[in-house]
């Protein structure tokens, strides 16, 4: 518990913490091509309200 | 039940509770140890809360939005030192509710411009910048003089600081424990039962804008002015002695 | 054409995003009007007239106030309307509630107003207002996080698009700020004037937590949410990559309430929280960056676009602006920049390269795009979407590098020393030799106002064209009836 409550070891423990949670996102975001393959299908959302003529 | 983005994509619930957990990370650990660690406000000898007329002066400071181009907080740069004076301890901002430190210098910073100038030059200063800085863009504040200062609600706005934790006196116990810690001249001056008279009489004995015969908000403005920064003796202090709380 | 766009205006609830979104720009006009008067008050001071309502102090924060919450608030509440009906394909829920928050929220804008005006302020910069307009924007936020995810969970939409979430990140994250930032102690139930809880130090951390997040959240993540919706509709592609979008949002919504601290840099904060705060504006350049990216791709294959449509051409100058300030940022963060550039016009100029290039220029874009579609028409005028464009991107050039200039040059003269080691300059000195650069922000200012008020103008004009149609087409129905 002592060890905790400095500082000087907490801080670059935090970092190491939150490194590791962005590194799982991003792999986890990019790491699989069929999970990436479905979610790249919702950028398509906004168009499927498409209920007017476009006029350009 | 194996964790799956789809179940944050799709669930309102889901998504809001995590977002919360994400945005209250940095508040809590940046705030949260300002408020129990020791270090955070050095103990200096001489910080006070301001007496009814200089409360007065502030609230004033504050309504005419003097932060927005004065700060209150000046660095540890040798020009600043050179300038303005010794860098700003947190200590002396401690009974600032809420703090001015500002952040942008159109005009000087006033952290210590206590005893800088007379009264007769602040006097002069608001009514017309110009007429003692001629490069001044400053506003002219010709009404602080024309109005009388409204003490009628003193005892409240001294009570309200009460209770977010400035030690005014609402007892004979509280003023005991000010007697202590400020010594006997400075703990009457706390007294809330007191406040319209200690009022009148500092403006009265300060003679701040030149006319003993009411109180204006002249005499509230540069009764603040004129204590700000003064409150600390830095020949008292040994330089190292502020290290540990930078 | 018409019989699909019917359904369109019957399908959504629209009219509460017409009220905001004329309120938009309403407040705009005000607000960027004040913004000019305050800085031509610097220029030529006999413009505060000793009169204490115009009075810099206290008109300053009726500018913040009337466009960060007048125009920029209410141009986002139009929009989330918009995007999270139409993304979730559903109408509004409790739409009572979503007419409270427009009522509540123009009050609080005019109440605001009034009070700095007649002196009633917390002195504490973009939290000025007083306790019972705290309480009231309290409850309009309630309402609107109620309306914003009682329409997320009525969704058709299996998925929540990316701008949603933005917009929630917003919402949630305002909340909390708002809530935390504005303990006070009132003096009495019959005054304005309050006590903040805090002092000191505490205060300035909660505080500079709240302002820099105003920026973070409020300033940014909201209009995120803007620029996922309306860049890809308008191009008529999908965004760049959706999986950047995630990361994106993820690490913005994460590190942005880290970095407030980078504006207590130097004084009586502790070292270690400033030093968190610039750590963290530094990695924030990151997300900041990958978004800015992920909305410019957007466009790849399309860049033809940018010639024609002018529209278009306002959203990837936002992004571009966006993408200067988010590096200008970290840098601002860095200690040794920071000394130089804090309490100097630097700031002023950054702010304003975001607030007017990156804020302004993509709520003008998405606003252009959505209000013909509001009232069933097209643009009156492309010309003149065209001339504002060009009005605000010169204003803005010129009001940022007046700003560069003149915070610079106060930075130098601040700490340069003469041979004997004496301070080079007096302080009024460096007052005297700001003011060129001061007129020429206030006709920077002037240029951006030229620009907001031919909007104004092009808008008034569509409105009315829209209105006719519709009146038309009802007189036509009825006489074939």
């Amino acid at each position: 518990m002592e060890w905790f409550a400095n500082p000087e070891n907490t801080k670059p423990l935090g970092l190491l913490i939150f490194f590791i949670t962005f590194c799982l996102i991003v792999l986890w975001v990019y790491g699989n091509k069929k999970r990436g393959k479905r979610l790249e299908e919702h950028k398509n959302i906004p168009f499927l309200d498409d209920d007017e003529v476009k006029k350009d | 039940m194996s964790f799956k983005h789809e179940n944050v994509e799709t669930n309102a619930g889901v998504l809001l509770v995590l977002t919360m957990l994400a945005i209250s990370v940095g508040g809590l650990v940046e705030i949260a140890p300002l408020f129990f660690n020791k270090d955070t406000t050095e103990n200096v000898e001489g910080v006070r809360p301001y007496t009814p007329l200089e409360s007065r002066g502030r609230d004033i400071y504050i309504r005419e939005g003097c932060y927005t181009c004065h700060s209150q907080m000046i660095r540890p740069f040798r020009d600043e030192q050179i300038r303005y004076g010794h860098y700003s301890l947190a200590a002396e901002s401690k009974y600032d509710h809420p703090f001015q430190w500002g952040s942008k210098r159109t005009g000087p910073d006033l952290a210590r411009v206590g005893g800088k100038y007379s009264n007769e030059w602040h006097v002069q200063h608001m009514i017309k910048p110009t007429s003692v800085v001629p490069e001044s863009v400053m506003p002219n504040y010709p009404w602080l003089l024309e109005t009388k200062l409204d003490i009628s609600d003193i005892g409240d706005r001294m009570r309200a600081q009460r209770v977010v934790g400035v030690p005014y006196s609402a007892n004979q116990e509280e003023y005991q424990r000010n007697v202590k810690e400020f010594g006997e001249a400075v703990a009457k001056t706390l007294v809330i039962a007191d406040a319209k008279k200690n009022l009148v009489a500092q403006a009265q004995e300060g003679n701040y804008d030149g006319d003993r015969a009411s109180v204006s908000e002249m005499d509230a403005m540069i009764a603040y002015l004129q204590v700000l920064g003064t409150m600390v003796d830095f020949s008292k202090i040994k330089p190292e002695e502020l290290v540990k709380f930078r | 054409m018409s019989a699909t766009n019917q359904a369109a205006t019957e399908q959504y609830d629209y009219d509460i995003i017409k009220k905001f979104s004329i309120m938009a720009i309403v407040w705009a006009v005000v607000g960027m009007f004040v913004g000019v008067y305050i800085a031509s008050e610097l220029a030529w001071p006999f413009l505060n007239f000793d009169s204490p309502y115009f009075s810099f102090g206290r008109f300053r924060p009726v500018h913040t106030g009337a466009v960060i919450f007048g125009f920029g608030g209410s141009a986002l509440f139009a929009t989330s309307y918009y995007v999270v009906q139409r993304t979730c394909q559903t109408r509004l829920f409790a739409p009572g509630l979503a007419t409270f928050t427009f009522w509540g929220w123009q009050a609080i804008i005019v109440l605001a107003a009034a009070s700095y005006v007649l002196g009633y302020s917390q002195g504490r910069e973009y939290a000025e207002m007083e306790w019972p307009i705290d309480i009231l924007i309290l409850f309009v936020w309630v309402a609107y996080l109620a309306v914003y995810v009682g329409t997320l969970m009525k969704r058709k939409q299996a998925h929540i698009y990316v701008a949603n979430w933005f917009y929630l990140s917003f919402i949630l994250a305002t909340a909390l700020l708002h809530t935390f930032n504005n303990l006070a102690v009132p003096v009495n139930l019959f005054t304005l004037k309050s006590y903040s809880l805090f002092a000191g130090t505490q205060d300035a951390m909660t505080q500079w937590w709240y302002g820099h997040n105003a920026v973070g959240f409020f300033l940014t993540a909201a209009f995120l949410g803007m620029m996922y919706y309306f860049v890809p509709k308008h191009a008529g592609r999908p965004v760049y990559s959706y999986r950047l979008s995630i990361v994106h949002f993820w690490a913005l919504s994460f590190m942005y309430m880290w970095v407030g601290t980078h504006h207590l840099h130097w004084t009586a904060l502790p070292d270690w929280a400033s030093t968190l705060g610039a750590t963290f504006s530094i990695m924030l350049l990151l997300p900041s960056w990958g978004g800015m990216i992920n909305g410019i791709m957007t466009l790849s294959g399309a860049w033809d676009k940018l010639r024609t449509d002018p529209i278009m051409r306002f959203m990837i100058v936002a992004l571009s602006f966006y993408g200067m300030s988010t590096f200008e940022g970290p840098l601002m963060s860095l200690k040794d920049v920071n000394a130089l550039s804090h309490y100097t016009d630097w700031t002023v100029g950054h702010v304003h390269s975001g607030a007017l290039g990156w804020v302004a220029m993509i709520s003008f874009g998405s606003l252009y795009h959505m209000m013909p579609r509001l009232w069933n028409t097209t643009m009156y005028s492309e010309k003149l979407i065209n001339m504002h464009f060009w009005l605000a991107t010169i204003g803005t050039l010129l009001y940022i590098t007046a700003m560069w200039i003149s915070g610079i040059s106060q930075g130098l003269m601040w700490r340069a020393f003469d041979e004997f080691g004496n301070l080079q300059y007096s302080f009024v000195e460096s007052v005297a030799a700001m003011h060129p650069f001061y007129a020429m922000r206030a006709i920077g200012g002037v240029f951006f106002l030229a620009g907001m008020l031919l909007m104004a103008y092009n808008m008034y004009q569509t409105i009315r064209q829209g209105v006719r149609a519709e009146a038309a087409g009802a007189r036509a129905a009825a006489a074939t009836a």
